[in-house]
């Protein structure tokens, strides 16, 4: 017979002993994220292959069914995300990677999640170019992650640097995800994917695990539920826990009402929805910073070119004697502006590197237009920069 | 068949039904509803457990808000890839996906087939009534060669699909094709469909007064008179329809053979088999 997930096993038999003992291991980007949705309590993952994001595919198939977890090729990319909205609101966190091509199939699922409040992760493993573009890294997705998907609803999504931050970020963006009742998107550069390196995994009981609030566990009996209501976040009630529960993705009141049809009552779902992420930014979004005070430029990065700007920031400071402030956005969306202002003192020049030719620079400038004299873009295109390059563009910016 | 339904859905009072007069759709929430109600009686199957998953269209709004049950009404064509995410989760479940014929034979063909062929455990009713209604007529993979819509306003060029021949060589162990005409064949069949392990089609012809432009008293009466029984298939079936099951098979469905993989990874002491 087939189990529920997490169901017990009348023999007392477990799939404990095939988490990852905490320790030192040596995995591939695309592995790690998998060992931290495992942690995370994932347990449903529904795929289907694309380069580069293949290996995340590969290993859930061997990972997911030693903890008791179901792994599943779906037909397309449409079909994958579909099902992670299926697991969710059957009660189990699911995960899926992908890239570009299918990252753009699964913008429909996307917005149905946001407006649904649908907890649930995509990777999104990215390649460089639009249409089949070419398979090496880029950060080309990341204004797709935040208004790809149509109707603009708000969204969460998190830049990983590095193998030990693909299993730690996706741990936070299932937690996110459960928090705030929304889809979250992990935005990874092919670099990060397919870098192997050292990583650490701390006991299972150490890693902080957010569960999605429940009105049975808030004491809400299902005549009292409000399936939009009950909070900014409203509590989900899965199917299967006897609150008959309509899942719907139209423009929705609190009482799960869409009867009342107007523009008043669109505005105010729609209004709730952005308000629910973007009101609280400060809370979900997250920089690092280094280097800031009293700084001459600004360097802001994020992902795998934080860690190659780091290097030429170090080299300016020791070498050149370069006053290069340095800030890394964890956060990509919802877009820390307040938090960045509230740092931010008056610069010459605020660079901005990144594997596309300039896209979360126009953020940036809307945000720190007024405590610069110019933003400049450092772009780079199917590779990585390297930390000479970023220095030598400075340079040349600033002599 | 009323207490399964809300009395105040989120589009207003259960009755009247939101269906245009004459609509097979509301026949088909009756049908599935005695189903339901002799699974919930005669098996003992939790009520907590039937979920009722549509796409677009207007079979999709069969789950929008009457239902006394969970519910979801999801995107075109993509109920089976929502309901086989569910089936991750718990395959306790009884899901029954409403669909039309637009959902599962065009937009939804892939994920359509790929149920079937995992033979994963859903029961498949599909209203079909040859064209999209919701948006006002078009032709559907569906509608008759050379039938005029408001898409083929010089009539249809292309052949119709024949839904039940795509679900039975896709591999699903239990098809059939009714009417609205055939109330007790329906609820036999949806009976059926809901205790097999597996996926199971039942497309059910259904009227659509409005844009076929005719009585539905008429339509009723074609749907008995242009359609014969598979089994009486030796009389002439010159521009009949088959109806009846056209197949009914037991399969290993995915879950059940998912479970053994599982199972494998099973220990009562804390090492790793190398």
């Amino acid at each position: 017979m087939a189990k529920k997930i997490g169901a017990h096993d009348g023999e007392n038999r477990t799939h404990d002993s095939y988490f990852l003992k905490p320790g030192r291991y040596y995995l591939q980007g695309n592995q790690a994220c998998i060992e931290g949705a495992l942690m995370a309590g994932c347990r449903v993952y529904a795929g289907y292959p694309i380069t580069p994001a293949v290996e995340t595919m590969e290993y859930a198939s061997q990972r997911f069914p030693q903890v008791g977890g179901r792994f599943i090729q779906m037909e397309d990319e449409i079909a994958s995300a579909c099902a992670l909205i299926g697991s969710s609101w059957g009660g189990v966190k699911a995960l899926t990677a992908t890239s570009g091509p299918g990252f753009s199939l699964m913008q429909e699922t996307i917005s149905i999640a946001v407006m649904s409040e649908t907890p649930m992760v995509i990777i999104d493993i990215q390649r460089a170019g639009p249409g089949q573009g070419y398979i090496t890294a880029s950060q080309q997705d990341v204004m797709q992650a935040r208004w790809g998907h149509h109707g603009g609803g708000p969204i969460i999504a998190l830049a990983p640097s590095s193998v030990q931050e693909m299993f730690d970020l996706t741990i936070e963006a299932f937690n996110l995800s459960e928090q705030w009742r929304t889809p979250v998107l992990v935005m990874v550069e092919e670099t990060v994917g397919h870098m192997r390196e050292p990583l650490v995994i701390p006991p299972r009981d150490a890693i902080e695990v957010i569960e999605r609030k429940k009105p049975q566990d808030l004491g809400i009996p299902p005549q009292d539920y409000l399936p939009w209501g009950h909070g900014v976040v409203a509590p989900m009630a899965n199917w299967g826990d006897g609150y008959n529960v309509n899942f719907v993705a139209l423009v929705h009141l609190e009482d799960g009402n869409i009867a009342r049809y107007s523009p008043q009552a669109n505005y105010h779902c729609v209004e709730r929805l952005q308000n629910k992420i973007e009101g609280n930014v400060d809370e979900i979004s997250r920089i690092e910073t280094k280097f800031l005070e009293g700084c001459k430029h600004l360097i802001i990065c994020y992902g795998a070119v934080s860690r190659t700007a780091m290097e030429a920031v170090i080299e300016a400071h020791e070498g050149n004697g370069l006053e290069l402030g340095y800030i890394r956005l964890v956060t990509l969306w919802p877009f820390p502006e307040e938090k960045m202002r509230k740092i931010v003192g008056n610069v010459d020049t605020i660079f901005v590197p990144e594997m596309n030719l300039g896209m979360m620079r126009h953020p940036i400038t809307e945000a720190l237009r007024d405590r610069c004299k110019k933003v400049v873009s450092i772009p780079s295109f199917g590779i990585l920069h390297s930390p000479e390059y970023i220095l030598s563009r400075i340079q040349e910016e600033t002599s | 068949m009323l207490k399964y339904l809300k009395e105040e859905g989120p589009l207003g009072p259960r009755l009247p039904l939101i269906f245009c007069p004459g609509c097979g759709s509301g026949q088909v929430l009756n049908y599935t509803l005695h189903a339901v109600d002799k699974l919930i009686e005669e098996d003992e199957v939790r009520r907590e457990n039937f979920l009722f998953i549509s796409g677009i269209g207007c079979s999709g709004r069969i789950t929008s808000h009457y239902l006394n049950f969970d519910s979801a009404w999801t995107i075109h064509g993509r109920a089976l890839a929502v309901a086989t995410g569910a089936l991750l989760a718990n395959p306790a479940f009884k899901i029954v996906v409403f669909t039309g014929d637009g959902d599962t034979g065009s937009i939804g063909g892939n994920h359509f087939i790929h149920a079937c062929r995992r033979n994963i455990d859903v029961t498949i009713l599909c209203l079909n009534n040859g064209l999209y209604g919701m948006t006002g007529g078009q032709h559907a993979p569906t509608t008759p060669l050379g039938a005029i819509t408001t898409t083929t306003p010089y009539s249809n060029r292309e052949e119709a699909f024949d839904l039940c021949k795509l679900a039975e060589i896709a591999g699903a162990p239990y098809v059939a094709r009714w009417t609205t005409a055939h109330p007790q064949q329906v609820i036999k069949s949806i009976m059926k469909g809901l205790r097999k392990k597996g996926t199971a089609l039942i497309e059910i012809l259904s009227q659509c007064p409005v844009h076929e432009k005719m009585s539905p008293v008429t339509l009723l009466k074609g749907f008995r008179t242009k359609t014969i029984h598979v089994n009486k298939a030796k009389e002439s079936t010159v521009g009949k329809t088959f109806i009846g099951e056209f197949c009914d098979l037991d399969k290993r469905e995915w879950n059940e053979s998912y479970q053994e993989i599982i199972d494998q990874f099973l220990r009562t002491n804390d090492k790793i088999d190398e």
